[in-house]
């Protein structure tokens, strides 16, 4: 009866290599894999098809599915090979780690009491959808991953040309340790350097990759690291750290329980940093004293496809590794000498334009391998493959070099979860409909153009937009190029944190209609602002919830009653009145949004000329831009009572001694634009508004708001300009110099060719210009444009 | 010290060669004076053994050196490409004297270079009172180099025409030199191998052929990536410079170096060592080469004109003339940056005064 500890690196393909060979050879009959033992139920599925890596496995607290945690795997992994062995030799298999539910429970304890505690080691990421910046989850275990440091030792006992004994090595170490202590501070850093640096590498990670996973391995490896890690554990002071204890004290008892069973040949699968905590146990009562008690939180498990992205040390994983695609690679391709690399940049090459022959092949191939010999490595990596690639096919030039970075070295890979495993409803619903629209999960991204007015488009675009409603931003809308509000552009890319985001709204629904209602009603009910809740509704109608945007509907009003700022409902109507026209391509009814439109702008009409008197500048301009947008969105509507309120209000504005003198000057401007008041009658203002007695401040300010916008008006209205232009001459010396820098300001908004054309006008004494206008329409050609504009509109030709 | 104005690398680090020689247990590919390993510490420096100290020629990446000398163990040739003045030149000569104990194996290539300084040409003379034999050919380097397995050098590939370039397509795939004339080929020995330059600022260059370009392994080398890389780079090269040209003047202090370096890199990347403020760039390339010849040019001055050590006036002239490439664009880059860097620099002021008082 014999217990074999087997320390490995999490996602080393050569660790993989040696587990799998080394179960191979001692045929166990039971296997205890470091993992989550909650998820023992799932592990069945590993061998199955339909489950392709990379996936990871999903811990989650039901009644709290923020706090989760990722257990991811490649295929390559380690971990994913033992499980794979177990199940095809049908043995049993268990995860040995303290379970998640008392470690979220512990953790949660932790925090209160000792602030964050930053040394989480597994290779699980913990995740917090909830932040909102990005959509990566947050990962608390850092780069000090001492599971990290596991890697090193495969490499000692290894013996082919540098045949260095485990022993010597880690003597090496030990001497290096004590001839130069560390300080406290930096035994946080990765022990894998310490190993690196006695081997006179500055990187761990290059290190790892040179000594190990281009190497075959043999059994005495394990040996070794355990001996490796032993001699790090004794020499590095440690920081105390009660999770880690817990973690491999259950992991202690877990190999009694196993061993209590009459098991007889155990193999544990680990972090190599615990390989000898594992080894040398202590009395049992030890372990299950500390164990006693532990708090403990209700945690489901379920399997999630991942990515290589995510698996890669870029996304911020802690267990990151630099390059998932080229391990899937070593992994696949264990005896390749670089040929069959080559060729598949080559053929991203091809697939990109640029020529790339097989001589360029043969010759990158054979000046990697040159450049390994010149190393003294016995097989080429990653590091003279990708010289090789920089040199040979790149001609030097590196802009090519990203590009087989992201594509191989990370490569886009996205893992698979088959149907069946049990899932929330939510998620297969939303599968569902994935699969029904035929819009694939995709690692990378890919651009999408809808048409609405086509019956799959349409749906397409209300699935993607009720999912971004929910927070799941897997379609970002980009612009679309061209006119017209039938098309809408999307990029679509997946990332595996949505999963957790489905699963915390599993609360609201079974169904993606059924959760976006229920959650956008909530959000609408709860917020007291009436801009927020429009802004809802504006994503709302493309979703196509009517339940939901009745209720949004009835909110807004209500908050419309209470609302006594005119301000708020002014700044609702312009993005009201666009949903509007959205209806008409959408097909859905608009005609509740207009309604509500419509009686705020009752209601605005109401109360604005009292908001115009009596305000400072600052606001008074912020109206008169309210003004503005107001004015495009009434002459969207069209609707004739309203516009007639509209116009009454900005009459009784212009006419109210009270109003600023900058709104009035506008609404002045735009009455005349609408033609409500004569040209006598404008000059007439004109001239009653900039009188002498207003005094120049307030008559510099009413110029304002009248020019405001556009100059073309002094340019082409020749009889407004002689009463600006009077008005200037008629100013004394002392006045002009008071109101010339409002008028400056005024000016300064005007477009340079306005401004020159103003100047020359008034320099040649106000002579009409000549306007050339070409009255023929040429028939012939305009009827060439027609089917265009039948085709813009969504109508047939016959 | 010998008499001669510039000694070849294999000269000037006769000993270095000898002891690396020595030194080295690797395997030399035939006809190689040592093993791909010694070049490469050649190349970069390092200590030996026994103790030998071996100089750095070529401060930067390492690995850019492992590729170049890997590609010549390779039947490939290699390629050095990069703007003017990154050692291009430098790294192949010290590359051939390495490999070859000789460096002098070289074809300068211009746009007049013709067809038979890379292949062969005949002695007329000959040629007509004995008609075509051996004895009426002229060698050119390339021919000696693959009669004697050595490494020949082609600088600044790019300015030979297109169709002699091609030319070189025979000798670097068949390794051979036909000679139709006398129905012979020249076989090349192994150690032959060729290493070109090339400069990819240029207007007005010819473009390597596909067929070409695909024979070749190419090197960039970048500019120095730190300031203090390049700080290194000058120094060293300027007290060589200063040793042999039997200067009296005493080695500049490090903070004139680091002065030149750091306006030229101001200017080169357009923005001030500390990120804050923009400056224009002058049409020049103000390499690291260009900082050294200005240092070189600043110690003559003090040795013959000053006390000897240097000053900022020593350097303005060297310095403005470096920068000031086209009369009327860089002069205006150069003001701006004097007046708007330099002059509100408080230990800068001898270098604005200097510069100010040449009335550029």
């Amino acid at each position: 009866m014999s217990v074999h500890i087997l320390g490995i690196r999490h996602h080393g393909p050569g660790s993989a290599k040696n587990v799998k060979a080394y179960l191979e050879k001692l045929r166990p009959d039971i296997i205890l894999v470091e993992g989550p033992p909650e998820a023992d139920s799932i592990l069945p599925w590993v061998g199955d098809a339909g489950l392709q890596p990379p996936v990871a496995i999903l811990c989650y607290q039901p009644t709290d599915p923020q706090d989760s945690s990722f257990y991811p795997f490649a295929e390559f992994s380690p971990e994913w090979q033992a499980i794979l062995f177990a199940n095809e030799h049908k043995i049993p298999v268990r995860f040995i780690d303290l379970p998640v539910s008392n470690k979220m429970a512990e953790k949660g304890k932790d925090q209160s009491e000792t602030g964050n505690q930053s040394g989480e080691k597994t290779h699980q990421e913990t995740a917090e959808p909830h932040n909102k910046d990005d959509n990566k989850a947050t990962v608390t275990d850092n780069l000090i991953d001492k599971d990290g440091s596991e890697t090193i030792s495969h490499e000692l006992s290894n013996g082919d040309e540098n045949n260095t004994p485990a022993n010597n090595l880690v003597e090496t170490i030990k001497e290096e340790l004590a001839t130069d202590p560390p300080p406290v501070e930096e035994v946080r850093r990765d022990p894998i350097s310490w190993l690196a640096e006695a081997a006179g590498y500055t990187d761990a990670e290059k290190w790892w990759d040179q000594m190990f996973e281009h190497r075959q391995g043999d059994e005495e490896v394990f040996i070794a690291i355990n001996e490796a890690m032993a001699a790090l554990r004794e020499t590095l002071p440690q920081t105390p750290d009660r999770i880690e204890d817990l973690r491999e004290a259950h992991m202690r008892k877990m190999i009694r329980d196993a061993q209590k069973e009459m098991y007889t040949e155990i193999a544990v699968i680990c972090g190599a940093w615990h390989a000898p905590a594992l080894t040398n146990m202590p009395k049992a009562k030890e372990d299950n004293d500390l164990l006693k008690g532990l708090a403990k939180v209700k945690v489901d498990c379920t399997w999630v496809p991942w990515t290589y992205d995510r698996l890669s040390f870029f996304s911020g994983y802690g267990a990151g590794i630099l390059s998932p695609g080229w391990y899937h690679h070593l992994w696949n391709q264990p005896a390749d000498d670089g040929t069959l690399w080559m060729s598949s940049v080559a053929r991203l090459f091809r697939s990109k334009g640029m020529d790339t022959s097989v001589a360029h092949v043969i010759e990158a191939v054979r000046l990697a391998e040159t450049l390994s010999a010149l190393r003294g490595m016995p097989k080429s990596g990653l590091d003279e493959l990708n010289e090789a690639t920089l040199s040979v096919l790149c001609n030097g030039e590196p802009m090519m070099m990203s590009l087989v970075n992201h594509e191989l070295i990370v490569s886009d890979r996205i893992g698979a979860v088959p149907e069946s495993i049990p899932k929330p409803p939510l998620q297969l619903d939303i599968e569902k409909t994935q699969k029904r629209l035929r819009l694939p999960v995709t690692a990378d991204w890919k651009d999408l153009l809808l048409d609405l007015r086509k019956e799959t488009d349409l749906e397409k675009s209300i699935f993607l937009h009720r999912l971004r409603l929910l927070g799941i931003n897997w379609g970002q809308q980009t612009h679309v190029s061209g006119k017209g509000t039938f098309k809408e552009q999307w990029r679509l890319q997946w990332s595996p944190d949505y999963s957790i985001r489905i699963i915390e709204l599993g609360t609201y629904g079974n169904t993606t209609v059924e959760a976006a209602t229920r959650f956008v009603t909530e959000k609408a009910s709860a917020s007291t602002l009436l801009s927020e809740v429009s802004e809802l509704l504006a994503l709302t109608i493309p979703s196509e919830l009517p339940d939901a945007v009745t209720t949004m509907i009835e909110r807004i009003n209500n908050l419309a009653a209470a609302s006594g700022d005119v301000i708020q409902l002014m700044e609702v109507i312009p993005g009201l009145v666009s949903i509007t026209r959205y209806g008409n391509v959408r097909k859905t009814d608009a005609e509740l949004v207009s309604d509500i439109a419509e009686s705020m702008i009752t209601r605005i009409c109401i109360s604005l000329p009292p908001s115009c008197t009596g305000i400072d500048d600052d606001s008074a301009s912020r109206i008169v831009e309210l003004i503005q947008q107001l004015n495009n969105s009434v002459d969207l509507l069209q609707i004739d009572s309203l516009r007639v309120s509209w116009l009454d209000t900005l009459g009784v504005i212009t006419n109210s001694r009270g109003s600023s003198p900058v709104i009035s000057g506008y609404t002045t401007r735009l009455l005349a634009d609408q033609k409500i008041i004569s040209a006598d009658e404008q000059v007439r203002l004109f001239h009653y508004s900039m009188s002498a007695a207003s005094g120049p401040s307030i008559t510099a300010a009413w110029l304002e708001g009248f020019l405001k916008g556009t100059g073309t008006l002094l340019v082409v209205d020749d009889a407004l300009r002689a009463v600006v232009d009077d008005w200037v001459k008629g100013l004394l010396a002392k006045e002009f110099e008071e109101v010339l820098p409002l008028l400056r300001r005024t000016f300064a908004n005007f477009t340079q060719p306005e401004r020159r054309k103003i100047g020359e006008k008034i320099r040649s004494g106000n002579r009409p210009a000549a306007v050339q206008q070409q009255t023929e329409i040429d028939e012939q050609r305009a009827m060439l444009g027609v089917p265009v504009i039948f085709e813009l509109f969504g109508l047939k030709t016959s | 010290m010998s008499s001669f104005l510039r000694q070849h690398a294999e000269q000037v680090f006769a000993q270095e060669l000898e002891e690396l020689g020595k030194q080295d247990s690797g395997k030399r590919p035939a006809n190689w004076k040592l093993s791909p390993q010694s070049v490469v510490t050649y190349l970069v420096g390092g200590k030996l053994g026994n103790g030998f100290e071996i100089t750095p020629k070529y401060i930067g990446n390492r690995r850019l050196m492992e590729i170049a000398v890997a590609t010549l163990t390779t039947d490939r040739a290699l390629l050095l490409y990069g703007l003017p003045g990154t050692a291009k030149s430098w790294v192949s000569e010290h590359l051939a004297a390495a490999i070859s104990g000789d460096s002098t194996l070289i074809v300068q290539g211009t746009a007049g270079t013709s067809e038979e300084s890379i292949r062969y040409g005949w002695n007329y003379a000959r040629l007509l009172a004995d008609g075509p034999s051996e004895k009426a050919l002229v060698e050119t380097p390339v021919a000696r180099g693959m009669k004697a397995g050595q490494i020949v050098r082609i600088e600044e590939l790019t300015r030979i025409g297109a169709d002699v370039q091609d030319a070189l397509i025979t000798i670097l795939s068949e390794k051979s030199l036909p000679i139709p004339e006398l129905n012979m080929q020249i076989q090349a020995i192994r150690g032959f191998n060729i290493i070109a330059t090339a400069n990819n600022r240029d207007k007005g260059v010819n473009e390597l052929s596909s067929a070409l370009k695909r024979r070749f392994n190419t090197v960039i080398l970048p500019v120095p990536e730190s300031i203090e890389e390049e700080i290194e780079i000058v120094r060293q090269r300027v007290e060589s410079f200063g040793k042999a040209m039997e200067l009296p003047a005493e080695a500049p202090p490090l903070k004139e170096i680091r002065r030149i370096v750091t306006i030229f890199r101001e200017l080169r990347s357009g923005v001030t060592m500390d990120g804050k403020t923009k400056v224009k760039s002058p049409t020049g390339t103000l390499s690291t080469a260009e900082a050294i010849s200005v240092m070189n040019n600043g110690l003559s001055m003090a040795a013959y004109f000053g006390d000897g050590a240097m000053k900022a006036n020593d350097l303005a002239a060297g310095i403005i003339g470096a920068i000031i490439k086209d009369p009327v664009q860089d002069k205006l880059v150069w003001q701006e940056y004097l007046e708007t860097v330099v002059k509100p620099r408080d230990e800068w002021k001898d270098v604005y005064r200097a510069c100010r008082d040449l009335g550029i």
